[in-house]
Formats: structure tokens, C-alpha cells, sequence
């Protein structure tokens, strides 16, 4: 047990570190003046969204971070995509020489599939099924895939916010 | 002394949050599915990955975050690097009007230099000789020197600072 045990931990983890593959995006001010935002411009492609979770980790068993949820904010524009679905995944590093090692982590979406993919403002919750501490050889990604469809779509993405369980 | 004493912390730094400076550098998807990266294309070139170190910092002295050893996940392809090398710089924040002020600290590595620039999946190590309180006006950047042969291509997937934390 370590001498701090907060439940209610939350970090703020901007568009700037989320990483985007395949796709053109481009830092812009948000619809809404004062917030910022990673652009995501119109066209018949899949990109995929990851955004890092920063909270910290330790080496200790059921110490650190514990990850409970994860919210995205963003926005769809103009034209709805086909799709776009959120995995969770683990990463296990590897040592020296090895490749990294990743699990999909069950959890639950309170926005449908189908309602998180409307030309509208969104903040999508993730929740782990099962909360994990984060040991200092793992890390979690946040991985969105947006298939743009015949519309190609415009999207704005915000940021995210990790709810997690601090214990030091 | 503080209520907390914790020397098992760790922050993962993701590649995001990586400056690069010369080369072409793209966000991609990493070797293994599900893991991100930055890469540099291929080129007979040098260019340079620094890396912030973001945990937290104090104003009142031993105090905050200790910063002890910096961890940096990275592959390399095609061809050997012909040199790959580490820094810690301990960056002073300068007062207004003043520049900052950067000293490189003494550390250890694993694995070695001349293993750090080969053609595989890499989990440099590096050990500060003498490890730091991070002060409110001190940050530390870990700058990686990437002299890479002509097909080299080398993707950055994450970087894991590990420290203690008194508050």
C-alpha cells in the first residue's frame, strides 16, 4: 500500500500527441474558438487514430496507474464515414532484440458503432472490462480505424482524457 | 519527507511527443500490428530524435520526480546505422531575457554502441551516473544521434523514463 490511493485520477492528453497513420492531417483551431484540434481532411482512405495513454506506470505489482476508461472527443464533419471503431490494445515491450508483444483488451463503448460515426459532436467512453495496473514494460494504445467511405469525410479530434486509479 | 516515497516509477513517452530535426519523417504503423512508431526513410544521413522527458518536477529541493534512467524502444531495418549515439542533456530554463543553460550528464548504456546501431529490434538503456531532482525551471531532452547508412530506415516506437517520486 502506498500512502496515496486516488480513485478519481485524470489526464488530459492533447491532439498533438495523438498519431495518426495514413491520411492528412493538420493542426487548426476547433470549431469552437480557443480549443485546438488534429484535422483529418477529406478523403476515400482508412486512417488509423492511436492515441498513447500517458499516465504513469511502476514496477511494483498494483502500484501506479490503474487504467479504469479512456473518453475521445471529437467531431464528424460533412459527411459520415463508413465506419469507425475503437480497440484497445496492450503493449508488452520487448527486451533487447525482441519485438514488442500486443493484446486486444476487452472493454465496453458507450457509443454504438453506428451513432459514433454521425456528422456530430462526440465523446466516446472506453471502459476495461477488467481495470489493469500498468507495469513499466507496458504501455496502452487507443486505436481508432475510420474508414472514410465515397464521402471521404472531415474529422476533428480534440483529445482524450484517461480516467485512471493512482496508488504510490 | 513527503507522504509519498515511491522509486518504482516509470512514464511512457510516446513517439509523438518525439522531436526530429533533418530527414523525412513520417507517423507510421509499427513493425508489430496495433504499436505505432515514427520512421526515418532511408537516406545517407544524420539526423537527430530528441526526447523530452515529462515527469513531473518541484520547486522545493529533493522533492518531485528523480529522474535515474531513460529507456528507448527502437528498430532498425535494412542496414546497419553507422553510428547511433545517446545524450542526456539537463536543460536550465533560462530567466527572461536570458538563454537556458545545457549540461550533459555522465551515464551508463545498454546494450553497447557498436550493438545499439545493428539491424534488429532495440531497447536502449540509459543509466544516469548520478541522478537528478528535477527542478520546476530544469527539464532533461535525451538526444539520439542517428547516422544512418544509405537504406537504413529506423522507426522510434516509444521511450519509458524511470524515477522516483517524493511529494
Amino acid at each position: 500500500m502506498g500512502s496515496v490511493h486516488d480513485t478519481h485520477m485524470a489526464q488530459f492528453i492533447p491532439p498533438n500527441a495523438i498519431h495518426f497513420s495514413t491520411g492528412t492531417i493538420t493542426y487548426v483551431a476547433g470549431q469552437v474558438a480557443g480549443t485546438i484540434v488534429a484535422h483529418r481532411a477529406a478523403a476515400n482512405q482508412t486512417t488509423l487514430i492511436t492515441i498513447p495513454i500517458v499516465i504513469p506506470s511502476n514496477s511494483s505489482g498494483l502500484k501506479g496507474s490503474m487504467l479504469n476508461s479512456i473518453e475521445v472527443d471529437y467531431e464528424i464533419q460533412v459527411a459520415e464515414p463508413t465506419s469507425l471503431t475503437w480497440t484497445l490494445n496492450k503493449v508488452t515491450r520487448g527486451a533487447e532484440g525482441a519485438v514488442a508483444v500486443v493484446a486486444s483488451v476487452t472493454k465496453t463503448d458507450t457509443v454504438a458503432a453506428a451513432a459514433a460515426k454521425t456528422v456530430d459532436q462526440h465523446r466516446q467512453t472506453i471502459t476495461l472490462t477488467t481495470p489493469a495496473y500498468i507495469d513499466n514494460d507496458e504501455y496502452y494504445l487507443l486505436e481508432g480505424a475510420m474508414v472514410a467511405g465515397a464521402g471521404g469525410n472531415t474529422s476533428d479530434f480534440l483529445g482524450a482524457v484517461a480516467n485512471f486509479t493512482l496508488r504510490v | 519527507m513527503g507522504d509519498v516515497y515511491d522509486t518504482h516509477m516509470s512514464q511512457f513517452i510516446p513517439p509523438t511527443l518525439f522531436h526530429t530535426a533533418g530527414g523525412t519523417w513520417t507517423s507510421v504503423a509499427g513493425a508489430v500490428t496495433g504499436t505505432i512508431a515514427r520512421n526515418i526513410a532511408a537516406a545517407d544521413q544524420t539526423v537527430l530524435v530528441n526526447i523530452p522527458v515529462v515527469i513531473p518536477s518541484n520547486s522545493s529541493g529533493l522533492k518531485g520526480g528523480y529522474l535515474k534512467s531513460i529507456e528507448i524502444d527502437y528498430e532498425i531495418t535494412e542496414a546497419d546505422c553507422d553510428a547511433l549515439t545517446a545524450v542526456i542533456n539537463k536543460v536550465t530554463r533560462g530567466a527572461e531575457g536570458a538563454v537556458a543553460v545545457v549540461a550533459a550528464q555522465t551515464f551508463t548504456q545498454t546494450p553497447t554502441t557498436a550493438v545499439a546501431l545493428a539491424v534488429d529490434q532495440h531497447r536502449l538503456v540509459l543509466t544516469l551516473a548520478t541522478p537528478i531532482w528535477i527542478d520546476n525551471d530544469v527539464y532533461v531532452l535525451v538526444e539520439v544521434t542517428v547516422n544512418q547508412a544509405l537504406t537504413t530506415v529506423v522507426q522510434f516506437l516509444a521511450a519509458v523514463a524511470n524515477f522516483d517520486l517524493r511529494l
